[in-house]
C-alpha cells in the first residue's frame, strides 16, 4: 500500500511537470518561482534540522566499541573501530561515511575454493555504496550547467565517466550504475517480506522520486536530446537570479526540474536527512576515552542519593555488633550513654 | 477428498506493524514491580497490577505524561532525537538481534522495536506526521501502544549488537532506555529491576544483604579460601587508608558460580599482598538503575565515589561484571565525578600506570590481572585447569561499550591449556547476548530468555561438538547467574565460570599447602597434581 | 522400506518449506535463505533436523539419530510462541508431503510417522517439564539467597 501511494505521488509529480510544459503561465511559475522556493525550503529546512540536533546536548559518552580498547601498552588496540583519539574518530567517521564500514560488517564474506564469495547481504552494502557515490558524481557533473567557464575537475569527471565512449552521446557509467543500484534497492524492499513489513511511504517515495529524476534525465540526454544550450542558459540565469523560461525548454526538462525541486523541498522533512545526521551520531563520533577524560553533561541534574551518614545511622547497631568500623563511633557511644543515664 | 479438508496452517504476515495488540503470556514476561519498591524509590503510580491484567490502572493523564516526557528527553539527549530521525529502514540490523533469531517475532527486529517509539515521535513531534498521520508513518498513542512498549522494551537486553551493524550507529539500547524511562513515569516497571534497585539504594546491594550479613558472607569465603590453601585470609571491610577500594557485583558473594570467582579474587589479592578494602556501603558494583532510568543509575552509582572519598583510598578496582562496567566506563565520571580526590591508578606490583583510567580512576580486574601476568608477577600452573576445555563468552557491555576483548583472553591463555574460540561472528564485538541482561533474567521470564539465549547456546553447542568444550567462561554476573540455566536446557554438559575462578585454580600461592582440589572442590587432574608436588619439591 | 536418497531429499525440502511456513512471513527470508548457522540458528536447526528425520524415516530408521534430530527441533519449538498442537504439527505435515512426492504412503511409513509423533510428544513434555524444573530451581536459589 505504501509503495503504491508513493508511486502515485511521484507519477502525479511527473504529470504535473508535463502539464506545466504546456501552458506559458505554468512554465513561468515552474521555471522562475518553484526552483527558488524549493531551494529556500532545502536551505532553511536543512539548517533547521541540523540545528535541532546540534543544540541538543550529548549528556553521556556512549560510543559503540567495535574492537579492542586502548588499555595496556602491550595489547594492540583497534585504532579505527575503537578510537581513543580525535584522529581515530576522524578515521572511523571517514570509513563510515565514505565506505559504509558498519554496513560492510553485515557481509558474509568468505573464501571458498580460493575465491572470495560475498553473500546476498553484500549486495546491500555494494549497491548502497554505488548508489551514493554515483549520485554524488552526477550532481558534480551537473555543475557544468551552473558554472561558466566549466571547472576543470568537472570536465575531468565527465571524461572519466564516459571513458569508454560507447554510443553518441557517450554513455555515462554513473547513469547505468545509479539506476541499477536504485532498482536493486527498490526490488529488495519489495522482495524481502521483513523489509516490506518495515518500509514506510517515505522509504518508497524517496526511491521512486530519485528514480524518476534519473529516468527523466537519461531520457533527455540519450533519447530526446534536450537543447543543452538553452538549459545552460536557463541554469546560469537561475544561478545569477535572472530566471527566464525560454521556449526552447522541453516539457521533459520541466518535468525533471519539478522533480528535483520536489526532492529538494522534501529532503529536510524526510529520512534523507541521514546525510547530515550520520556526522552527529554519538555512538560513532566519540572516542572511547570516557575513563581517561571526563565527559561533561551540561544538565547533570542533582538526584536524591542515600548518603553514607544516613546509611550508617540505619545500620549502626548491626555494624557495631559485627565489628565493622564506623565513621562516627564516639558520638554513638556518648548518645548511648546519654540514653541509658 | 479428505486431503483437501486438512488445512495447513499458514501464519499470515503480521501485516502492519502499527497494529499494537500484543498477547501477554505467562512464562515470557516479567511481573510488575511491587508498590513497596516504587514507594521506597519515590517513583510515581505505585499500585498492585500485572501485565496480564486488562486494566493497567494508568494515571488518568498518562498520555500527557508520556508526551511531555518524550519532549523533555528529545531536548536532553541528542542520541534520542537523532535516532528518532535518521533511520532509513535498510534492514541491516534486522537479523542481528538474538531475540529475533530465537523467536522469529518480527517486532523483535531492532528497527521494528525502534519504530514502536518512532511512530509516536512522528505522529506527535514532526510536521509531516502531524499533517499526514499514518501516511507519514505515525500512529496514535493508545493504551495498547503502552502495553506493546512494555512487552517489547522488556524484550531488549540493551546489548547493542544491532548498533555495530547500523550505518548510522543507531543504538537500540538507547531507545529501549528511553522507552523504559517513559514507562517508569506512569508506573509501568518490572519487579526484577526495581526490587534490586530499591535494595541497592537503601541497603547497598541488590539482595538487601545488610552490613553484618555482608561481613558474614565474606568471612565465609575467606574461611573457605583458607581451607583450600592452608593460608590465613582476612577480607578488610570499610577500612580507611587502604590503597584500593574493591567493588564487585553483589552476586559474587551470594550467587553460584560467582562465588568461585570471589575466591579467585581473594586468593589473588592475598598472593600479591594488595592493600585493599571492600565496602559494605558500596557493596554493589552492579547498577539496575541502568535498566530503569538515567536518574536511578546516578542515584545508585553515587555511592562508589562517595565511599572512595570517605575511605581515603587512592584508586578503585572493579570486579567481573558486565552492565556494571557499562556504567563505570561510560557514565560514572560524567554523572558523579570528577574524582579528583583519587590518584591515577598504578599497579603496586608492576608499576604500570593505567592511563586509560586516568580520569575515572577505576580499573577493571581483568586489566589488572592481565598486567600482573604479563609482567610475570604470578606463579601459575595452568595444568590445574586441565579438566576444563574452555571457551570465552564476550559479555555484551565489556565488549561493545569498552572493547575489553584481549585482556580476559590473555589471562585465560595463561591459566588454562585448553581454550577454543567460538565462531568469529558470535564473539568479540559481534558477541551474542545471554538473553537475560538488562533486567530480564528472572525465572518468570524463562521462556523468553531461552529464546534470546538460543543463538549464544547454538555457538556453544558448536564448539562443544567440535572441541569438546565443557566450560563457558565469562566476566559478567548476569551471565554467571543465567547462563547455567540456559546451557542446561540447550547444551547440557557445559558449565559456566568466571575468568578469575580459573585464575584462582591455577594460582600457585606462596606457602600454600598441597592443593588437591580446585575451587569447586573437584580434584585436580592427576598430572597437574603430580607436577605441582614436583614443583614444590624443586623449589624447596 | 527403501526409498532413494534423492526422493528423501525432495521430501525433506518440501517438509522444511511447510514447517517454516508456521513462522511469521517476515522471518521467512532469513529462516529459509540464510545458510550461516550462526546468523540463522533457528532455520539451521530446523533444516538439519528435518533433513535427518526425512532420511531416517524413509530409510534406516535408526532410533538414536531420530531421537537426536527430533530433540533439537522439539526443544526449539517448545520455547517458541506456539500452542503445543502447533509446535508438533510439523510431524503430521510429513504425511501430506509424502503424498505429494511419492503418492499414498505405505502402511509401514504411516506407522513410523505415528511412532515419531509419539516420541515427539514425549520430548515436548520433557522439555516443558525441564523448563518448569529450571524455573523452580532458579526460584529456589533466589529464595535461599534471600534467606541468607
Amino acid at each position: 500500500m505504501n509503495a503504491l501511494y508513493s508511486l502515485l505521488a511521484v507519477l502525479a509529480l511527473v504529470l504535473a511537470g508535463f502539464a506545466c510544459g504546456q501552458g506559458a503561465p505554468a512554465r513561468m511559475v515552474l521555471a522562475t518561482f518553484v526552483p527558488y522556493a524549493a531551494f529556500a525550503a532545502l536551505l532553511i529546512g536543512f539548517c533547521w534540522r541540523v540545528a535541532r540536533w546540534a543544540f541538543v546536548p550529548v549528556p553521556f559518552h556512549i560510543p559503540v566499541t567495535c574492537g579492542q580498547q586502548k588499555s595496556l601498552v602491550w595489547i594492540r588496540f583497534a585504532k579505527i573501530d575503537n578510537p581513543s583519539t580525535r584522529w581515530g574518530v576522524v578515521s572511523r567517521m571517514a570509513a563510515e561515511i565514505l565506505l559504509f564500514r558498519s554496513l560492510f560488517r553485515n557481509n558474509r564474506a568468505r573464501l571458498s575454493g580460493g575465491r572470495l564469495i560475498l553473500g546476498e547481504s553484500a549486495s546491500l552494502w555494494l549497491c548502497s555504496l554505488a548508489f551514493h557515490w554515483t549520485l554524488l558524481l552526477i550532481m558534480l557533473r551537473h555543475l557544468r550547467l551552473f558554472l561558466e567557464p566549466v571547472p576543470a575537475f568537472v570536465n575531468a569527471l565527465e571524461r572519466l565517466d564516459g571513458y569508454f565512449q560507447i554510443g553518441v552521446p557517450p554513455l555515462y557509467f554513473s547513469d547505468v550504475i545509479l539506476v541499477s543500484a536504485m532498482t536493486f534497492l527498490l526490488f529488495r524492499r519489495f522482495r524481502d517480506p521483513a523489509l516490506r513489513y518495515l518500509s514506510l511511504f517515505s522509504d518508497y517515495f524517496a526511491l521512486f522520486l530519485l528514480l524518476a529524476i534519473a529516468v527523466t534525465g537519461i531520457l533527455m540526454r540519450y533519447f530526446t536530446r534536450v537543447d543543452i544550450l538553452s538549459v545552460k542558459q536557463f541554469a546560469l540565469g537561475l544561478a545569477a537570479f535572472r530566471p527566464g523560461a525560454s521556449q526552447a525548454l522541453s516539457a521533459l526538462f520541466l518535468c525533471h526540474l519539478l522533480l528535483v525541486c520536489a526532492l529538494a523541498a522534501y529532503l529536510p522533512f524526510s529520512k534523507l536527512m541521514h546525510m547530515s545526521g550520520v556526522f552527529l551520531s554519538p555512538t560513532r563520533n566519540l572516542a572511547n576515552n570516557s575513563r581517561s577524560q571526563r565527559h561533561i553533561n551540561p544538565w547533570n541534574a542533582p538526584v536524591k542519593t542515600h548518603a553514607y551518614v544516613e546509611w550508617e545511622e540505619e545500620f549502626r547497631d548491626k555494624m557495631q555488633a559485627a565489628g565493622i568500623p564506623l565513621e562516627i563511633e564516639n558520638e554513638t557511644e556518648d548518645a548511648g550513654n546519654a540514653r541509658t543515664n | 477428498m479428505p486431503e483437501t479438508l486438512v488445512q495447513i496452517e499458514l501464519k499470515p504476515p503480521h501485516g502492519d506493524w502499527r497494529d499494537s495488540h500484543v498477547e501477554f503470556r505467562k512464562g515470557s514476561i516479567c511481573y510488575s514491580a511491587a508498590p513497596k519498591n516504587l514507594t521506597a524509590l519515590g517513583l510515581p503510580n505505585p499500585r498492585a497490577w500485572q501485565p496480564l491484567d486488562k486494566d493497567w490502572k494508568l494515571p488518568p493523564d498518562w498520555k500527557r505524561i508520556i508526551l511531555d516526557g518524550m519532549k523533555e528527553r528529545l531536548d536532553k539527549y541528542r542520541s534520542f532525537r537523532l535516532f528518532m530521525d535518521i533511520c532509513v529502514r535498510c534492514g541491516a540490523c534486522a537479523d542481528k538481534c538474538h531475540f529475533y533469531l530465537g523467536s522469529s517475532d518480527p517486532k523483535n527486529m531492532p528497527v521494528a522495536r525502534a519504530e514502536l517509539m518512532r511512530s509516536i515521535y512522528r505522529r506527535y513531534f514532526t510536521l509531516t506526521g502531524r499533517i499526514f498521520g499514518k501516511l507519514a508513518g505515525g500512529r496514535e498513542l493508545t493504551e495498547d501502544v503502552i502495553k506493546e512498549w512494555f512487552y517489547y522494551f522488556y524484550q531488549c537486553t540493551e546489548c547493542r549488537r544491532c548498533s555495530v551493524f547500523c550505518p548510522y550507529g543507531i543504538d537500540t539500547a538507547e531507545i529501549t532506555m528511553m522507552g523504559r524511562e517513559l514507562l517508569n513515569l506512569i508506573g509501568c516497571n518490572t519487579n526484577w529491576v526495581l526490587e534490586p534497585a530499591a535494595n541497592c539504594f537503601r541497603v547497598g546491594n541488590h539482595l538487601g544483604i545488610q552490613p553484618h550479613g555482608f561481613k558474614d558472607s565474606l568471612d565465609f569465603a575467606a574461611d573457605e579460601a583458607a581451607e583450600i590453601t592452608g593460608l590465613d585470609f582476612h577480607v578488610p571491610i570499610n577500612r580507611k587508608g587502604a590503597e584500593v577500594l574493591f567493588v564487585m557485583p553483589s552476586a559474587d558473594y551470594f550467587g553460584t558460580p560467582h562465588y568461585y570467582t570471589l575466591l579467585g579474587y581473594l586468593m589473588l589479592f592475598r598472593e600479591i599482598g594488595l592493600d585493599y578494602t571492600v565496602s559494605a556501603y558500596a557493596s554493589e558494583g552492579g547498577n539496575f538503575g541502568l535498566f530503569s532510568s538515567h536518574e536511578m543509575m546516578k542515584r545508585l552509582n553515587a555511592k562508589i565515589y562517595e565511599e572512595a572519598k570517605r575511605l581515603g583510598v587512592k584508586w578503585i578496582l572493579g570486579g567481573e561484571c558486565g552492565h556494571m562496567w557499562r556504567v563505570l566506563h561510560q557514565y560514572m565520571d560524567t554523572m558523579n565525578g570528577p574524582a579528583d580526590f583519587l590518584g591515577v591508578p598504578v599497579s603496586p606490583l608492576t608499576g604500570t600506570v593505567f592511563e586509560n583510567a586516568r580520569s575515572t580512576k577505576m580499573v577493571h580486574i581483568c586489566e589488572f590481572t592481565a598486567d600482573l601476568i604479563h609482567h610475570g608477577k604470578l606463579k601459575l600452573d595452568p595444568r590445574r585447569n586441565d579438566r576444563w576445555i574452555a571457551t570465552y563468552h564476550d559479555s555484551c557491555n565489556p565488549a561493545r561499550a569498552m572493547g575489553l576483548l584481549e585482556e580476559p583472553r590473555s589471562i585465560l591463555r595463561a591459566v588454562c591449556r585448553n581454550f577454543h574460540e567460538m565462531p568469529e561472528n558470535t564473539i568479540r564485538e559481534q558477541t551474542f547476548c545471554c538473553g537475560s541482561g538488562a533486567g530480564l533474567g528472572t525465572d518468570e521470564n524463562l521462556e523468553m530468555r531461552l529464546r534470546g539465549g538460543f543463538p549464544r547456546a547454538n555457538a556453544v553447542k558448536y564448539v562443544k561438538q567440535k572441541h569438546g568444550v565443557n566450560l563457558l567462561t565469562c566476566i559478567c554476573a548476569i551471565d554467571k547467574a543465567t547462563l547455567p540455566t540456559l546451557l542446561e536446557y540447550w547444551v547440557p554438559g557445559v558449565e559456566v565460570a568466571g575468568v578469575h575462578e580459573l585464575v584462582g585454580n591455577a594460582l600457585v600461592m606462596t606457602g600454600e599447602k598441597e592443593r588437591v582440589a580446585d575451587l569447586r572442590g573437584e580434584p585436580f587432574p592427576a598430572e597437574a597434581y603430580a607436577a605441582t608436588t614436583a614443583n614444590e619439591a624443586g623449589h624447596a | 522400506m527403501s526409498v532413494s536418497g534423492a526422493i528423501a531429499e525432495i521430501v525433506a525440502e518440501r517438509w522444511i518449506e511447510r514447517t517454516l511456513a508456521s513462522y511469521p512471513a517476515e522471518a521467512h527470508a532469513l529462516l529459509c535463505g540464510e545458510t550461516d548457522p550462526f546468523r540463522n540458528p533457528a532455520g539451521h536447526a530446523i533444516k538439519q533436523s528435518l533433513t535427518t528425520l526425512a532420511h531416517e524415516l524413509l530409510g534406516e530408521m535408526e532410533e538414536s539419530a531420530i531421537a537426536t534430530a527430533l530433540d533439537a527441533l522439539v526443544r526449539l519449538r517448545a520455547v517458541q510462541d506456539f500452542r503445543p498442537s502447533d509446535a508438533l504439527r510439523f510431524i503430521f505435515d510429513l504425511r501430506d508431503v509424502v503424498v505429494e512426492v511419492i503418492g499414498a504412503p505405505p502402511q509401514a511409513l504411516e506407522i513410523r510417522i505415528d511412532e515419531m509423533a509419539l516420541m515427539a510428544f514425549d520430548q515436548y513434555m520433557a522439555c516443558r517439564d525441564q523448563i518448569a524444573g529450571l524455573r523452580e530451581k532458579e526460584l529456589r536459589l533466589r529464595m535461599q539467597c534471600a534467606a541468607k
